[in-house]
């Protein structure tokens, strides 16, 4: 039957019911011939064999603290009529917050939000022109890790606008950021660049059903991740490959998978004395794995950024991948992908061996779980700071954050106490918006995480040199490994020469 | 002012108050900015100071002391010429067929003109997906075809990534080759053409004593045009390689580009789009003279 005409029929039915001409049991008889299950019919059942929280139910139960706005009403009263804005790269929480969140902001402060969303490489463009200008376009930043040292004189330290005792949100807790994050993406010379906004994190997420079938477990070193990968190939290859990897050259994707891999070999960036080391023995071993291990990634992994590696696993083409864990509740979404719940996350593999902080330079913390996150913060150029500050509180407080995880689809929070939170452990299960890989994100944090370093020539060193002389390797442009990373070197000298 | 005087003004024979407008445009949007450009040259943006600081002739230093951008030149001269030479031969071609009255062409010239209407950002995405090495459609003919092997991705190999962003280049642009060409051939006399048949001259013969000639201002124009779009051709290795792999496919304005707004090198982004004019206001002049182009 036509959905139209089953629809017909159902409303002739209703008529019937509701004008006394058939009774209710009859009627649930015939709308069940109809292929009705009691959801469609508005009773409140769930929606499929995973998503055990009715959508209504859970929009009722996220919905931000009384006790939250109320403070947003009383701090927010003086800046009523105020505009602030903010530009930010299109991340979980910066969606959430802009389609979902800030209109109880508004509401209750009667400050007006404005949100760009755009891409990450706009963003800094647009803050560098508002800092070259001091106009003070811009109220908030969304500072990217690898900015923190080009802007940490242009915002304000949020622990000293906690000083401010008459704008402070009660129990905002700063020390409630995982100590890790404010360590590897906020401070820089002494100085807190804002607060943990985002933390997007290399995590492993594999294929459990096909890890199964072949009788494969979740890789605890590079060398399973390398054989694994292997495996998969040789029994499903080509149609599925055992990993997928983010290879586009001159893209910063590929930047941050080689320090994956550079990381998980023992190798570093820079040493202490500040010099390019990535041509050094680890640096070399860590390439040659790298080289080997793209024999069991899809042909066409040399075009991708991290986009085209979550459309390879989602669309099954590869198996596995070391990537963002954010992608996670995409492939769990059953409206997305089809690999809804055959997916499963792991701590990255551990390194062959790991330098530690004092013997590299900038601040650079190898681990194999590369992290990009972001934090927020008040520009100092800002007309209205305060208002700005206000709004910063509420964006990065606890119950915020809370409902940023449910909402935004299971982004990694930044801060302890969201992680038990019992609406965002509410969602650890399969389907849209789980948070069932929180825990691996949260152990990688503390105990995996690698931090690229803090300088202001990074950002030319990370999304150019880097990635276009690794491009050009892959792409044979190079006679060796060596000689690309030689060149590397100088080419990273040049730069730090000025 | 008062009324009396506008309609004066109006009804005058004086052309300036006709000019004025578009000449304020022209230095609002023109010559303001080429010379904020020239300026910009001698100067560079100093991240840690958040200033501009004036550097002299340091860029223009640079620039002869820099590879990438010596190689980015090579590349947009390649790729110049080898688009420039299909476009145009092609364009003639595809021209000299449609230029007939039968049934369905004049719809063809319509769908023809639809490519030219396309964004060349959302042209470069369409190819980039036609060229996907797992489900491209140009990846599996040439495949088929045994032109390819399965293992080499179009856009991440350094031998055919260049091919790549021209066959986008060449799809999207070519009808305007023809779009001109053919409004060249619809207006060239007919009395010739009939003079030549009845002398009994062969239709190449007729194409390269009487067509060519008679279609060479036409085809200086239509060089012309496309040749100087084609030295700033930035979207299709934008959205298509970002100049990979490696410096491939690096063009001097997507140099100029990433310069200016990835590295905030608004000095050097600016001595870069500089020369680039350079080097097209030269080319253009000499080839108007060669050509004897008049407007």
């Amino acid at each position: 039957m036509r959905d139209s005409d089953r629809k017909l029929y159902l409303a002739s039915l209703t008529d019937r019911l509701v004008k006394g001409q058939m009774g209710r049991r009859d009627f649930l008889r015939l709308a069940g011939k109809l292929g009705l299950g009691a959801g469609a019919l508005g009773m409140g059942m769930h929606r499929g064999p995973f998503n055990f929280v009715p959508s209504a139910a859970a929009q009722e139960a996220l919905q931000p603290s009384a006790d939250i706005l109320k403070w947003v009403a009383d701090a927010g009263k003086p800046f009523a009529g105020t505009t602030l804005k903010l530009a930010t790269e299109s991340t979980p929480p910066s969606n959430a917050l802009n389609s979902q969140l800030k209109k109880y902001f508004e509401e209750a402060s009667g400050i007006k939000v404005e949100i760009e969303v755009l891409p990450l490489e706009q963003v800094l463009q647009k803050l560098t022109l508002d800092v070259a200008s001091s106009l003070g376009t811009y109220d908030l930043y969304y500072i990217d890790q690898s900015w923190a040292a080009s802007f940490s004189q242009d915002v304000f330290d949020p622990r000293e606008q906690l000083q401010k005792t008459d704008l402070a949100m009660p129990n905002y807790n700063i020390d409630d950021f995982l100590p890790a994050l404010v360590d590897g993406i906020a401070m820089y010379d002494g100085r807190m660049v804002g607060v943990p906004y985002d933390i997007p994190i290399f995590i492993m997420i594999y294929r459990k059903d096909i890890y199964d079938e072949l009788g494969l477990k979740a890789p605890a070193t590079m060398a399973e991740l390398a054989s694994n990968s292997k495996a998969i190939m040789d029994a499903k290859g080509p149609a599925m490959a055992g990993i997928a990897g983010q290879m586009k050259s001159g893209h910063y994707s590929l930047e941050c998978e080689w320090t994956s891999m550079l990381w998980g070999h023992g190798g570093s960036i820079f040493n202490p004395d500040k010099k390019f080391v990535g041509n050094d023995e680890a640096g070399l071993e860590a390439m040659a794995y790298w080289t080997e291990l793209k024999k069991s990634m899809p042909a066409g992994v040399d075009g991708w950024t991290w986009d085209g590696q979550g459309q390879a696993v989602a669309q099954g083409v590869a198996a596995s991948m070391l990537s963002w864990g954010e992608f996670f509740p995409y492939f769990d979404d059953p409206s997305q992908t089809k690999i809804s719940g055959l997916c499963e996350v792991a701590v990255p593999p551990a390194a062959t061996s790991l330098r530690t902080k004092d013997q590299t330079a900038f601040g650079e913390t190898p681990g194999v779980g590369h992290q990009g996150g972001s934090t927020l913060a008040v520009s100092k150029y800002s007309k209205s700071p305060d208002a700005a500050w206000v709004f910063m509180q509420w964006a990065t407080c606890a119950d915020t954050q809370s409902l940023i995880t449910a909402l935004g689809g299971g982004t990694g929070p930044t801060r302890t106490s969201v992680y038990d939170d019992p609406r965002v452990k509410a969602n650890a299960r399969v389907g849209a918006g789980t948070t069932r890989h929180l825990p691996v994100v949260r152990e990688t944090i503390a105990k995996h995480m690698g931090s690229e370093p803090d300088l202001p020539e990074w950002a030319q060193i990370s999304s150019d040199t880097i990635p276009v002389s690794l491009g050009k390797y892959f792409a044979g442009g190079y006679g060796s490994a060596k000689e690309a990373m030689d060149d590397i070197a100088t080419q990273v000298d040049t730069i730090l020469k000025g | 002012m008062s009324v009396a005087q506008v309609k004066r003004i109006a009804i005058s024979d004086s052309p300036w108050p006709w000019l004025l407008p578009l000449i304020a445009l022209l230095i609002v949007f023109t010559v303001y900015p080429f010379f904020y450009n020239v300026w910009l040259s001698v100067h560079e943006f100093m991240p840690r100071t958040r200033s501009l600081k004036f550097v002299g002739v340091d860029n223009w230093v640079q620039l002869w002391n820099d590879a990438r951008f010596w190689g980015s030149l090579g590349v947009t001269f390649a790729y110049f010429a080898v688009a420039l030479v299909i476009e145009l031969a092609l364009g003639m071609a595809i021209a000299l067929l449609l230029d007939a009255e039968l049934p369905g062409f004049g719809a063809l010239r319509a769908v023809l003109s639809m490519t030219l209407v396309i964004p060349p950002a959302i042209a470069g995405m369409m190819f980039l997906l036609l060229q996907d090495p797992q489900f491209g459609v140009v990846t599996y003919l040439l495949n088929w075809l045994g032109l390819l092997d399965k293992s080499t991705p179009i856009l991440a190999t350094s031998s055919t990534a260049l091919a790549g962003v021209l066959l986008a280049e060449i799809w999207q642009w070519t009808p305007f080759m023809v779009l001109i060409f053919l409004a060249g051939l619809r207006s060239l006399p007919a009395e010739p053409f009939e003079a030549a048949m009845i002398d009994g001259a062969s239709s190449f013969q007729m194409f390269r004593r009487l067509t060519l000639p008679m279609m060479s201002r036409v085809i200086a124009v239509a060089v012309l045009l496309r040749g100087i779009d084609l030295f700033r051709v930035f979207d299709y290795v934008f959205t298509m390689t970002s100049g990979g792999p490696g410096t491939t496919t690096y063009t001097l304005s997507y140099y100029a580009w990433q310069q200016t707004f990835s590295f905030l090198k608004w000095g050097y982004g600016a001595t870069l789009s500089l020369t680039s004019l350079i080097i097209v206001m030269v080319l253009a002049e000499v080839f108007i003279r060669l050509a004897k182009v008049r407007w």
